[in-house]
């Protein structure tokens, strides 16, 4: 993970100051990660190992009925419900991640500009990331429905021009309810991309810009060349983060369409839900997780190779 | 070292505690154990599983405390979850494979499933022993509590469909009340004159609101069925053509705007919500709408659900039982709770008398104790439907609830829509449901 | 203009501005309208809301009072607000000693060991639920604080955001007071964590709400009224057949008070923290 910084020699100099053996080092730095990796190896590793050893099993309510090797992951192969989840999921991944970076990027930059008010905009962007996802998403049900609000408001809007304009049906036909979650989710989550954003954009020193004007840049240019690059870190921390949550997506569509009408909407995650929650069957549930996982560490492993061609640290 | 730096690693150490052991200092003492059961000598303390809302919470607490009354020796601890994280919560408890932390009894739906994984106490010997009767239930009800032929489960009540209306709408419109003898052609046309559209075509008021899940009435009126056998299925009759035009009726209701479509009922908030405010003027639902009717005031009856020509009346034989968990240490007190619970003058008589159920009971539906002066003034319908009830709207084993949850009810879901037609996407249904059941080694022998 | 806005990047033009201004006015009243609705739907009965008819004269707090009387709703509000602030400082504190680690000190393992942290990262939580629960159970804290809290303390999330952040403070600070016999914990509590408020705020408000929110865990490992938490407590409101809408939106609104302060709190925090190191503030 070792980006480089964009002056060589400086670079290696810290590198060999950073890498000076100190070998009193040692154990203090596993001192500094002891408590984590001991919660870690409880709660999360020694889980995960159970969870890998139920996938090889016909695991029922009450325990393994039997061993059965790779029987799970060879069956998901011929399980259209696993199919058409794996594809809903792609499909949130590829309209929720880049949607939410830009939106978040553009609010960040528009209340960067040093406007009046930019508390209360950052607060009332930020309302919902805090808000409770049940009632957030009830609200939504309320909101997007067929006889909802806006679907009042859009027919009314049509009267006013005289032109009939009608809603889709968001959220009862197959063809729009992914988009019913992909807007609720961008509701909930856009806040949380601003605030990092802002946060970073604040950082980048104004001597900067102020070099970039008196050389002539324009907007454009400055954005282009000073901002994207100075605040890339976060946006590879954001993308990493929201293309694992968009991969986990499991409350927004389980809460606002059940995943339905006929699936339509069904993540991959409340496929594993309803596997181990509903139907019993913990060793298939947690067969779809391992593949979902090294799915999503692939894809992982890929953008953390690709980093290295633009995401600029200050050190190492 | 200076001080400031001891202070940091006392701080550590105080984190590397904390995250080892979280001090238990904070817990306050648990207010139901079985410590208190125990000091008492000789009494029996079972703990009871239900859902239910905070009001029906206070429906099964006055059970219990009914049930002590009666039984000085034996103590009922309750525990509740709301419906929607009731089976979650269930199911954890049982991996868990701890037996103290699975109730003794609960309230539990689909029963075999259950049974099938060997949760469940069966019941066949307690019911011997004590000479329970069973001919009190209503007719195939028993069916949906029974997994290789014993039973698992007592049902508390029986889901009976029948139909509401608002008398208030049907006057305004001008329809004549529905009567035991309405077809579907009726209904139709009574569908006809109570949908009202808006001028841009929008509806406004449906005619009907029918949970897309109660199709199974539709197609077992019509002479189909969903399975050729409900309990050890081999083939899928949904691609009959009885199964068809069921299916077919109940979908042009809605793409004729007569029914609010599925999605948008749930949304809306269910049947009761678009009854309540109106929104529709006839809805088909069982018997637990009527508490909230009658505290809204509102002016309604029920009716006989209207028939095919020809076709014969249906209604599904099914509902939650009590089960006695096979892990309880104290399944003969258990039994004792459980024959209580359903028998004419316990458990039933106080669950109906609060207009929770239709009883699973038939001498506990014509007492007193359902037939009062409350509305509906047509409690004869209910009791009629109940009549009729039989096999053919779930499957009554194991994997029942994965079959239908991942492959019956998506593709009906989207013929709710309007996206698909039953003509066209039912014999394909049926394909994959015969390859589910082969799949599983149906039928089983 | 300068002086009125430090932050500024470029210097806007008025129809610029005012264009601005609207876009932002009116995202914000996208972001505002579920609240709205929240609320109206909370001071009123719930017949109006199936209705769809608001009469002003039929507004009431009642829905409010109810609450608190259909569930113990005070309870599980201590509840949240024990377990989201305690979790939340723990989760920092544990998660910073592992990050500064992983950032400035040399040890073996150390970038695979951090790679396999940011593996964890991509295991959806359903899938640990049951064995966590069974090692609940074995440690003997099911429907206790510990259960809900020390799980949600070890965070990928936390280290992996921490880390990153602490890889841009420059490493000629940490030098410096090594050569003044400075031990690594006093460098990462005297000069590494005072560097990081921003993000700590960040990780703060992240953390607390997530804890605050979470329903899938609680349901699992509390079950007396003295445990549960506030998520439980709303879904009690939807039921089988019908759904409470009055009281769930008058719970919400409830819910949703303490959150908003701690943020307020957070924020200004935040700020100051931000001015009081200098970061990025000239």
């Amino acid at each position: 993970m070792e980006a480089m910084s964009r002056n060589p020699a400086h670079a290696s100099l810290r590198l060999r100051r950073l890498f000076r053996w100190r070998p009193h080092q040692q154990w203090e730095a596993y001192l500094f990660i002891l408590p984590s990796v001991l919660g870690f190896s409880v709660f999360v590793f020694a889980a995960l190992i159970a969870s890998l050893g139920i996938s090889l099993t016909d695991w029922g309510l009450v325990g393994p009925k039997a061993f059965v090797g790779l029987d799970n992951y060879r069956s998901l192969l011929r399980d259209p419900v696993f199919a058409l989840a794996l594809g809903n999921t792609a499909f949130y991944v590829v309209t929720i991640v880049p949607l939410q970076l830009i939106l978040g990027l553009l609010l960040a930059l528009a209340l960067n500009q040093g406007l009046r008010g930019r508390e209360t905009f950052r607060m009332i962007y930020f309302l919902p990331v805090v808000t409770t996802l049940v009632a957030g998403a009830i609200v939504f049900r309320l909101l997007l429905g067929s006889n909802g609000p806006l679907a009042d408001a859009v027919s009314a809007v049509g009267r006013l021009i005289g032109q009939p304009l009608s809603l889709p049906d968001l959220l009862g036909s197959t063809r729009y309810s992914k988009w019913a979650v992909v807007l609720l989710t961008l509701w909930k989550n856009t806040g949380f991309t601003l605030v990092v954003y802002l946060a970073a954009l604040q950082g980048v020193p104004q001597e900067l810009y102020d070099a970039a004007h008196v050389d002539g840049a324009t907007s454009w240019q400055r954005l282009r060349h000073v901002t994207v690059p100075l605040i890339s870190p976060t946006t590879f921390f954001l993308f990493i983060l929201q293309t694992i949550g968009a991969f986990q997506l499991f409350a927004e569509p389980f809460v606002l369409t059940r995943g339905g009408p006929a699936q339509s909407s069904l993540s991959i995650v409340q496929h594993i839900y309803d596997s181990a929650f509903r139907f019993a069957l913990m060793g298939k549930a947690s067969a779809i997780a391992w593949f979902l996982f090294f799915f999503i560490f692939g894809f992982t492993l890929l953008q953390n190779y690709f980093q290295r061609r633009w995401v600029h640290y200050e050190t190492e | 070292m200076s001080l400031r730096n001891r202070s940091a690693h006392s701080a550590l150490l105080a984190v590397a505690l904390a995250a080892a052991a979280c001090s238990p200092a904070a817990t306050p003492a648990p207010t139901s154990q079985a410590p208190t059961a125990e000091a008492t000598q000789g009494a029996v303390t079972l703990t009871w599983a239900f859902w239910g809302s905070p009001e029906e919470a206070a429906s099964h607490r006055l059970v219990a405390d009914a049930f002590t009354k009666e039984h000085p020796d034996i103590k009922i601890e309750t525990w509740n979850e709301p419906w929607d994280n009731y089976f979650t919560k269930i199911q954890a408890l049982w991996a868990s494979g701890d037996p103290k932390a699975v109730p003794d009894v609960a309230f539990l739906w689909p029963t075999p499933k259950y049974a099938a994984e060997g949760v469940l106490e069966n019941l066949d010997p307690y019911i011997q022993k004590s000479g329970y009767n069973l001919n009190d239930y209503w007719g195939g009800l028993l069916e949906s509590a029974k997994y290789n032929g014993s039973v698992y489960g007592l049902p508390r009540d029986i889901e009976v469909n029948v139909l509401y209306y608002n008398k208030t709408l049907f006057d305004k419109a001008g329809v004549a009340y529905p009567n035991d003898n309405w077809t579907w052609d009726d209904l139709l046309a009574a569908a006809e004159k109570l949908t009202v559209k808006d001028a841009s075509g929008k509806v406004t008021q449906y005619a009907l609101a029918v949970e897309g899940g109660k199709f199974a009435k539709w197609v077992n009126q019509n002479g189909g069925g969903i399975l050729d056998d409900y309990v050890n299925p081999s083939k899928c009759r949904l691609a009959d053509p009885e199964s068809i035009a069921g299916v077919k009726f109940f979908a042009d209701l809605m793409n004729n705007g007569y029914a609010i479509r599925d999605a948008d009922l749930s949304q809306a908030g269910g049947d009761e919500a678009v009854f309540l405010s109106g929104q529709a003027a006839m809805i088909i639902q069982n018997t637990s709408r009527v508490s909230a009717f009658n505290k809204a005031n509102l002016n309604y009856d029920v009716a006989l659900v209207p028939i095919p020509k020809g076709g014969k009346r249906w209604n599904p034989a099914g509902g939650a039982a009590w089960v006695i968990s096979a892990q309880s240490d104290n399944k003969d007190a258990a039994w004792t709770f459980l024959s209580w619970l359903q028998s004419k003058d316990g458990g039933e008589k106080i669950y109906t008398e609060r207009g929770e159920i239709f009883p699973a009971l038939q001498s506990a539906a014509n007492s007193p104790a359902f037939l009062t002066d409350q509305p509906p003034a047509n409690k004869q319908a209910i009791v009629t439907e109940a009549g009729a009830s039989g096999v053919g709207g779930f499957g009554y084993f194991p994997d029942w609830d994965e079959l239908n949850g991942t492959i019956i009810s998506p593709v009906l879901q989207k013929i709710w829509t309007g996206e698909a037609d039953p003509q066209q996407v039912l014999p394909e249904l049926c394909q994959n449901v015969d390859q589910f059941l082969k799949d599983k080694g149906y039928p089983k022998k | 203009m300068q002086a009125l806005s430090p932050r500024s990047t470029t210097r806007l033009g008025q129809p610029a501005r005012g264009l601005l201004y609207t876009a932002l006015v009116l995202g914000s009243l996208i972001m505002l309208a579920p609240f709205l609705v929240m609320v109206v739907v909370s001071l009123w009965p719930n017949q109006a809301f199936l209705e769809r008819r608001f009469p002003l004269e039929q507004i009431t707090l009642a829905n409010f009072s109810e609450t608190f009387q259909v569930i113990p709703f005070g309870r599980y509000i201590l509840n949240n607000a024990i377990v989201a602030v305690t979790a939340t400082v723990l989760q920092i504190l544990i998660s910073s000693l592992a990050a500064f680690a992983f950032a400035r000190l040399r040890f073996w393992g150390r970038d695979s060991l951090f790679l396999i942290y940011l593996a964890t990262l991509m295991i959806p939580s359903q899938i640990t639920l049951i064995p966590n629960f069974l090692i609940i159970r074995a440690l003997g804290w099911y429907d206790s604080y510990q259960a809900l809290i020390v799980p949600a303390l070890f965070s990928a999330l936390g280290t992996f955001l921490l880390r990153q952040y602490f890889k841009t403070i420059p490493l000629e600070l940490d030098e410096a007071a090594r050569m003044d016999g400075a031990s690594s914990l006093r460098i990462w509590w005297q000069i590494i964590l005072p560097q990081s408020w921003p993000v700590i705020a960040v990780l703060a408000v992240f953390s607390f709400q997530a804890t605050w929110n979470d329903f899938l865990w609680p349901l699992v490992v509390t079950s007396s009224d003295s445990m549960r938490t506030i998520p439980i407590g709303l879904s009690y409101f939807v039921g089988q057949y019908s759904t409470a809408w009055n009281l769930l939106m008058a719970g919400s609104v409830i819910a949703l008070l303490p959150v908003l302060i701690v943020y307020f709190v957070a924020q200004k925090t935040f700020i100051q923290g931000v001015t009081l190191t200098g970061m990025g503030g000239r």
